[in-house]
């Protein structure tokens, strides 16, 4: 239950910046996923606000307390009062699943098992679980005893390293769910670090996005998908549908069509940015000429396709363009490949100016007020 | 995840290490049968000798010593290497393991040269101690190596200071390490010789040894041996007791990533110095004599008499050092496979058998070993054959320790994709299992080679005439007080160790394809 304010973050393991100031708040009670690919500098994030690295630049504060100066003060990782939740849990084998969550009381309550068995059932786990040893227990239920364990000393802020993976799907889900009860029954202020994008818009208040070591974008998971700061955010959190165009007075011609703008500031060569499921198909009727079809509107042929039961992703070759693009259809109503179909476009899009190759600045003009900037 | 085990392994590989395991209790067989053939009353005669409880006393206080002082110094040392900052990191390893594979008689000699007042208990007591304690650092070590720093971690979000992080967390994992090595310690106390041959200090296998060179009864030199293989049985079964439950599954792999060291600040000297006294005591006094002797030799004589017989003997110490090393290799994997892969009473009895090498001092089981040849397979008496079978025989132990860290690193998966291919369980042992764990068989192999430098005794017994070793050579001459003739010998000796050690060092605990920071 404190805020967690790191200003500044700059790290390194003496060969270039793996944290180049990193500017994160994270509001009392809430949940925020940290998003990045491999590499990004994630875990080091997360083992400066632990303390378990020190970085070069900035500061960590825990509520009112400053755990971390650079230069300054360090605060040891069991001065932080910070759970934490390691990858597959690391358990301590030796120890029983009781054990395992008192290890961190003090001696007198670590006898009275009150508070273990009230932070197992937190979890979802009964007491019955309690003489069990980490061996005997399925990968799910290992990582809600990880975040029992961090929960039971109260701390009050959480912070949860890919707590989820190497877990299956319907396992992720319930764990997922008992992890989010847990955390929110306790108030507890949590930092998850994933790189799964689906885990991180679905659990967190807001997702910050780090991409080579810098916070692109922190925002509301519906905010960081449908106005992402750059075609890379955008590439990133979901798949893009980029294609070229011209913006003018909130409105962007590209080979879809005159689509409405959400960044209606934007003049000039643009990428317009389209979501698949963005991208609507109508099949002609039953004895409606495909001569006909051509003529109402934005026609593509539909290339291959791939069946995911509720859903379809449906490859579209359009006139003009050199590679086919995705729509993402529901499972109910599929077209044949070979068909043509007839497209529109649902909602408003995103565009970016188009410039130099490479540079991510170019793309981040016309930005709705709501994103905070990375330095 | 706990895995299912036990049906997946051929029935090959139980009935191969079963007849390993018979094969090393065999010279304790012959030994018993040895002790009553002289009839019982000579047996016991030897037994309730007025010295015996003495020296029976003696070997205790010893071992109790030894042991604990080996598993703190082991335990110390192998923290302070790979878990702080300390300067030097690659080069300590190597200095602190190089006093297990010098000649034991060679430090023998220096102690007792050095001081008069080092011959007794405290000379036995740290010229043990100091070539011992590198088993407990290297088994100690490599468990630290392969502990998820995760671990560690979480109990320092949950408030433990390293200290308590260190009591609570990281010793109660370094337990099954930690308890070999000393099990291997105090084994090896209990019937060790070599160490001793240059003290006044009397002990069981001390005087079984002086029964042996006065001609005394074999039945006799038999009978007192029997407290140290009923010694070695109690000493194994409590052990056995005491690591039950012991064997913690690893349940995570986490992330394979370096341990954070700790900064040893205003320590850093006082570790360093503390190493550096370790590492002068238990290497710099066998090299101070060497080099004592070398600058006595020079000044009296302008080279050193019989430097000619060290070609021969280094030929023959280094022939009869790899072939007992390749046998021992290939005594050791299948017991070192069926002790990782298989839980249970058989493999576990299995496994424990082959520390019978322990229950006898060297020099009984050779003679035990030798008699047996004569009464039943006469061909191989006196021949080096039978030197090598007992110089393996001696050293497996050793063996299966150096492999069972390498082998428990391989992920089962590995094996079973073997299989899922195709491949039986031999062709999955030799394709799959023995590539990965080369570095183990080259530590396991280079470890019992070192040890077979430094053995005496059983080359005593068993090497056939006219051939010398290093360690034969060395002791004539030395025995002789032909001091300056013996340093050729032992400086020959040392520098193979030495060499022994890089390898060893570079290989232990390792698997191919897995690397560590």
């Amino acid at each position: 239950m404190a805020e967690l304010r790191c200003e500044q973050i700059f790290a390194s393991y003496g060969h270039g910046d793996v944290l180049s100031g990193i500017d994160l708040v994270v509001p009392e009670g809430t949940l925020t996923a940290i998003l990045g690919a491999s590499g990004s500098g994630k875990t080091t994030l997360l083992r400066v606000i632990m303390g378990f690295i020190a970085q070069q630049h900035g500061t960590v504060m825990v509520g009112e307390t400053l755990v971390a100066r650079a230069g300054g003060a360090h605060f040891p990782p069991e001065k932080r009062s910070i759970g934490y939740v390691a990858q597959e849990g690391a358990l301590y084998p030796h120890l029983s699943v009781a054990e395992n969550v008192s290890f961190g009381l003090p001696r007198r309550e670590r006898k009275t098992s009150a508070r273990a068995s009230e932070v197992l059932n937190l979890v979802g786990l009964g007491s019955r679980y309690a003489a069990r040893r980490p061996h005997e227990l399925s990968g799910g239920e290992q990582r809600r005893v990880a975040l029992a364990r961090a929960l039971a000393p109260r701390p009050p802020l959480v912070v949860l390293d890919e707590p989820f993976s190497g877990l299956d799907a319907a396992l992720r889900v319930e764990t997922r769910a008992a992890v989010l009860h847990a955390l929110h029954a306790q108030g507890t202020t949590a930092v998850l670090v994933t790189h799964d994008q689906a885990e991180a818009l679905s659990i967190g208040h807001e997702v910050g996005l780090l991409m080579e070591g810098r916070l692109i974008q922190t925002a509301a998971p519906t905010v960081l998908y449908r106005t992402p700061a750059s075609l890379d955010v955008a590439r990133f959190v979901g798949e893009a549908v980029v294609l070229p165009g011209r913006a003018d007075a909130g409105v962007v011609s590209c080979p879809l069509g005159e689509l409405p703008l959400i960044n209606r500031d934007i003049q000039g060569l643009v990428q317009t940015m389209v979501r698949p499921e963005q991208i609507q198909i109508r099949r002609p009727f039953a004895g409606e000429s495909t001569h006909l079809a051509r003529r109402a509107g934005v026609t593509a042929r539909v290339g291959t396709l791939t069946f995911y039961g509720p859903d379809s992703v449906v490859q579209l070759e359009l006139d003009g363009l050199p590679a086919p693009i995705n729509a993402r259809v529901l499972g109910y109503d599929v077209p044949e490949p070979g068909e043509h179909v007839e497209l529109t476009v649902g909602g408003e899009v995103m565009a970016y100016l188009t410039a130099a190759k490479g540079s991510l600045t170019g793309h981040r003009v016309g930005l709705p007020q709501t994103h905070r900037l990375p330095r | 995840m706990k895995r299912a085990r036990g049906a997946r392994l051929p029935q090959g590989l139980l009935l191969v290490s079963a007849a390993i395991a018979v094969l090393v209790g065999l010279p304790v067989v012959i030994t018993v049968v040895q002790a009553f053939q002289g009839g019982a009353l000579a047996a016991k005669a030897a037994i309730t000798a007025s010295a015996t409880p003495t020296l029976f006393l003696h070997t205790v206080e010893l071992a109790a010593l030894v042991t604990p002082a080996c598993g703190a110094l082991g335990l110390g040392t192998a923290w302070v290497v790979e878990r702080t900052s300390v300067p030097g990191r690659r080069v300590w390893p190597l200095l602190l393991v190089a006093p297990l594979v010098v000649p034991l008689f060679v430090t023998s000699y220096a102690w007792a040269t050095l001081s008069s007042s080092l011959t007794g208990f405290w000379g036995a007591a740290g010229i043990v101690t100091f070539s011992y304690y590198p088993i407990v650092f290297l088994l100690v070590a490599a468990s630290l190596r392969v502990i998820d720093p995760a671990l560690e971690e979480t109990a320092r979000s949950l408030g433990l200071g390293p200290w308590r992080t260190f009591g609570r967390v990281v010793l109660p994992q370094l337990r099954p390490a930690l308890l070999g090595g000393m099990l291997l310690v105090l084994l090896d106390t209990l019937v060790e010789f070599d160490a001793f041959v240059a003290l006044k200090f009397q002990t069981l296998s001390v005087n079984v040894y002086s029964q042996y060179q006065l001609g005394f009864s074999p039945a006799g030199a038999a009978a007192l041996s029997l407290f140290s293989t009923l010694t070695c049985v109690v000493v194994l079964f409590g052990e056995y007791r005491l690591r039950r439950g012991v064997n913690y599954t690893r349940i995570s792999h986490g992330a394979r990533r370096g341990v954070v060291r700790y900064r040893l600040g205003r320590a850093m000297p006082l570790a360093l110095a503390a190493l550096g006294l370790l590492v002068t005591v238990s290497l710099g006094i066998p090299l101070g004599l060497l080099v004592h002797w070398f600058a006595q030799g020079t000044r009296t004589a302008g080279a050193p008499a019989g430097a000619d017989g060290v070609w021969p003997a280094t030929l023959t110490t280094v022939l009869l050092g790899a072939a007992s090393a390749v046998v021992a290799v290939l005594l050791a994997l299948p017991v070192a496979i069926l002790a990782v892969r298989r839980s249970g009473w058989l493999a576990t009895a299995i496994e424990r058998s082959v520390y019978l090498s322990f229950a006898l001092p060297d020099l009984v089981a050779a003679i035990a070993l030798a008699y047996g040849a004569t009464h039943v397979v006469h061909f191989l008496y006196g021949t080096v054959v039978l030197l090598v079978l007992a110089e393996a025989m001696l050293f497996v132990p050793f063996a299966v320790v150096a492999l069972r860290g390498t082998i428990g690193l391989i992920e089962p998966s590995l094996e079973d994709s073997g299989r899922a291919l195709g491949l039986g369980p031999l062709r999955t042992l030799c394709r799959v299992t023995v590539p990965l764990a080369r570095p183990g068989l080259a530590a396991a192999g280079v470890l019992v080679f070192a040890f077979v430098l430094g053995d005496l005794s059983t080359a005593q017994v068993l090497l056939p005439p006219g051939l010398n070793t290093l360690g034969t050579q060395f002791w004539a001459d030395s025995g002789t007080v032909a001091f300056a003739a013996a340093a050729p010998y032992a400086a020959v000796l040392i520098v193979l160790a030495l060499l022994a050690t890089y390898v060893l060092m570079s290989r232990f605990g390792r698997v191919r394809g897995l690397s560590e920071r």
